[in-house]
């Protein structure tokens, strides 16, 4: 359990020592950073409020994740909706409705669409680790916030990445904590803009407590996605049966 | 003095006349005729699509046709149909509500609009249910039952009796989910609407959707294309009384706007402009080749008559009373062969109005999907006067050159000319 943790400590010594002397390479800024947000694995509880501007409704989900590839979400709350679930393993998700007891594969066309009716689309949680795979980055600048470093990183897709934006921007705090993220269009114009506050510890470690994501396109500047973790617990063990349909089918806890 | 030499010159060579005047007068019943049949033809388009999807005309919270988000609603569309119930020349009018959903049959799952809708009332105003290719239309004691078209059928791989599982969001943000059973299989022939609609009763659509009493769309059908615009303006009067009254609570304005079909499709608006255009240069060209025969006959006149019209200026005629003549002439023609024309063009059209105008081969296949195997031109007055007015414009003009040619003339030389 230390040692687990002492691997990204250890990351942050080597980057904290080489951001003065040379350039850091930034895919490996990106990397720490994704580990560090995920850990090996990862047991939360978030709440999500999607706000409109005539209208706005909260919801708490129950997230377990394992690595980048495999996740599964739950909702708890409201009522109505207990027991809805997401499970994506490596690209694929599918999701599952108590009410009708039917589990569905999402099919690639859905994938753009928004996930629970929120501003993330199941593309923003099945291909996380897309940036990691299918971008080439560059560190375009580096600022100081609260006396850590934060590299301001440009991320192009690779010719032949099949991805949906033509450019990501991310500032990423020296330690792994992810600051924003902004996704942008073909043409260069932010669509989206996810940022992160908050920072307060979480698990023994710094963490952001509020993730905002917001659409640039949508009618109302109002318009957003919060997400606010209640829970976090990092490298838990967790069960390799958890992450399969018939898990999702039941109420984890 | 010039109008009775004119006339008497007209029928000097009454063949020639005829002639003349029948040339002018086929051209205006042809004009009349195309414009008519084209006009009916746009009427049929309309039709077709109104009768599928749109209706003639939609009350919906301002924004919807545009964004299509589920909680832009109707709140209150019984107080609507109250009103269209006391509105002359509407037909027939329906609720629907839609929603994007996740569609999902025991081997495939794909993207769909989910439309709930009121089986009664609906096949008054949709010809859906005339284009049912299998199974049945639903029916008011339907509940998790559902109608599809053909190739979303296709692609899910379902038939009549199996179930498509449909997953989406409720108009609360909840989850709403259901299983229906399909009843029956459309095909209204226009591919991307067969591609992704399905049909539920609307009580169980919104009972899944969370929606309460609200629908997206109040749908209108009036009893003809040329009444949506006064029937539109009164229920927009009604919706938005002028002075706001006492504020009377949740009703009346609710943000409602009132949009006319062309407005919810404007594709099809589009569509027709574009033929349109390819039929006005036809009319250019038949404009063209009527006043160069017009042009022929009038200049042969003057031509012909060069001695006499010498012998004229040598007896003290001024070349503009010549002028005056000549204009006289060519406009009794024109006169006469529009005037023709339009007779004969309007009882042609008259008559294929009553009985339509058969499409041979493609009836069949038009009446499977609810267009009529007829299309009926309409005579309007537009119709039936722009082409003649044209072609009055046209020959006059053509006239003009001769007329004008004739004050050039010097009596001497005009009278040694052959």
């Amino acid at each position: 359990m230390k040692k687990l943790i002492l691997i990204p400590g250890l990351i942050l010594v080597l980057f904290s020592t080489t951001a003065f002397s040379a350039q850091p390479d930034a895919k490996a800024i990106i990397a720490q950073a994704w580990d560090y947000m995920r850990g090996r694995t990862s047991v939360s509880e978030v709440r999500m409020t999607v706000h409109r501007a005539d209208w706005e409704r909260t919801s708490v989900i129950k997230a377990w994740t394992r690595g980048l590839e495999d996740s599964i979400f739950q909702i708890i709350s409201p009522k109505k909706d207990k027991g809805n679930g997401t499970l994506k393993i490596g690209r694929d998700m599918w999701t599952y409705n108590p009410k009708i007891n039917r589990v569905v594969k999402i099919p690639p066309s859905m994938m753009s669409q928004s996930w629970m009716g929120s501003d993330f689309s199941n593309n923003d949680l099945s291909k996380a680790d897309t940036i990691l795979n299918d971008y080439t980055h560059e560190i375009v600048g580096t600022t100081r916030s609260d006396g850590f470093t934060v590299y301001e990183i440009r991320s192009l897709p690779k010719p032949e990445a099949p991805v949906v934006w033509g450019m990501q921007t991310l500032k990423i705090r020296e330690d792994g904590i992810l600051l924003e993220q902004a996704f942008y269009d073909e043409d260069m114009k932010a669509v989206k803009i996810m940022d992160t506050s908050g920072i307060v510890e979480m698990d023994g470690r710094p963490f952001p407590e509020k993730w905002t994501m917001r659409s640039m396109d949508a009618d109302s500047k109002e318009d957003y996605t919060l997400l606010e973790y209640r829970n976090l617990k990092f490298d838990v063990p967790l069960a390799d049966h958890l992450f399969t349909l018939n898990a999702l089918k039941k109420t984890q806890r | 003095m010039e109008i009775l030499m004119a006339w008497r010159n007209v029928w000097r060579n009454p063949r020639r006349t005829i002639l003349t005047i029948l040339a002018i007068a086929f051209a205006c019943l042809v004009l009349i005729f195309m414009l008519s049949v084209q006009v009916g033809t746009y009427e049929v388009m309309i039709n077709a699509s109104v009768k599928t999807r749109t209706g003639h005309i939609q009350v919906i919270k301002k924004g919807y046709n545009k964004d299509h988000k589920i909680r832009q609603v109707v709140s209150d569309p019984e107080s609507i149909a109250k009103i269209l119930d006391q509105t002359p020349h509407v037909t027939a009018h329906t609720f629907r509500a839609n929603a994007f959903a996740l569609l999902s049959s025991d081997l495939r799952t794909c993207a769909g609009l989910i439309t709930g809708v009121d089986p009664e009332r609906e096949s008054k105003i949709s010809n859906i249910v005339h284009t049912m290719r299998k199974g049945r239309f639903l029916k008011p004691s339907d509940t998790n039952t559902a109608v599809l078209g053909a190739l979303l059928a296709k692609n899910l791989k379902v038939n009549v009796g199996d179930e498509v599982v449909a997953l989406g969001s409720a108009m609360d943000g909840s989850v709403a989910a259901t299983v229906l059973k399909v009843a029956g299989i459309f095909s209204s022939g226009m591919d991307d609407y067969d591609r992704s609609a399905i049909q539920i009763p609307l009580p169980h659509f919104q009972e899944v959707f969370y929606m309460e009493n609200a629908v997206h769309e109040v749908v209108v059908t009036c009893d003809s294309l040329w009444h949506v615009s006064r029937v539109k303006e009164s229920l927009a009067a009604a919706l938005h009384p002028k002075p706001p009254a006492e504020p009377t609570g949740q009703d009346a304005d609710q943000g409602l706007v009132c949009l006319s079909w062309d407005e919810l499709t404007p594709g099809l608006i589009q569509s027709i402009q574009m033929d349109l255009g390819g039929g006005l240069i036809f009319y250019a060209i038949l404009l063209v080749m009527v006043a160069f025969s017009i042009m022929n006959t009038f200049v042969m006149a003057v031509f012909e008559r060069t001695r006499e019209l010498g012998t004229l200026l040598a007896i003290g005629a001024g070349p503009g009373r010549l002028s005056k003549m000549l204009v006289l002439e060519s406009a009794f023609l024109t006169l006469w062969g529009i005037t023709l024309g339009i007779l004969a063009g309007c009882v042609l059209t008259f008559w294929f109005q009553h009985t339509g105008i058969p499409l041979g081969g493609a009836e069949g296949m038009l009446k499977q999907y609810g267009i009529p195997g007829l299309i009926r031109p309409r005579l309007t007055l537009a119709t039936a006067l722009s082409g003649p007015a044209l072609v009055f414009i046209i020959t006059t003009l053509t006239a003009l050159y001769p007329a004008l040619k004739v004050r050039r003339l010097t009596p001497v030389d005009a009278m040694r000319a052959v």
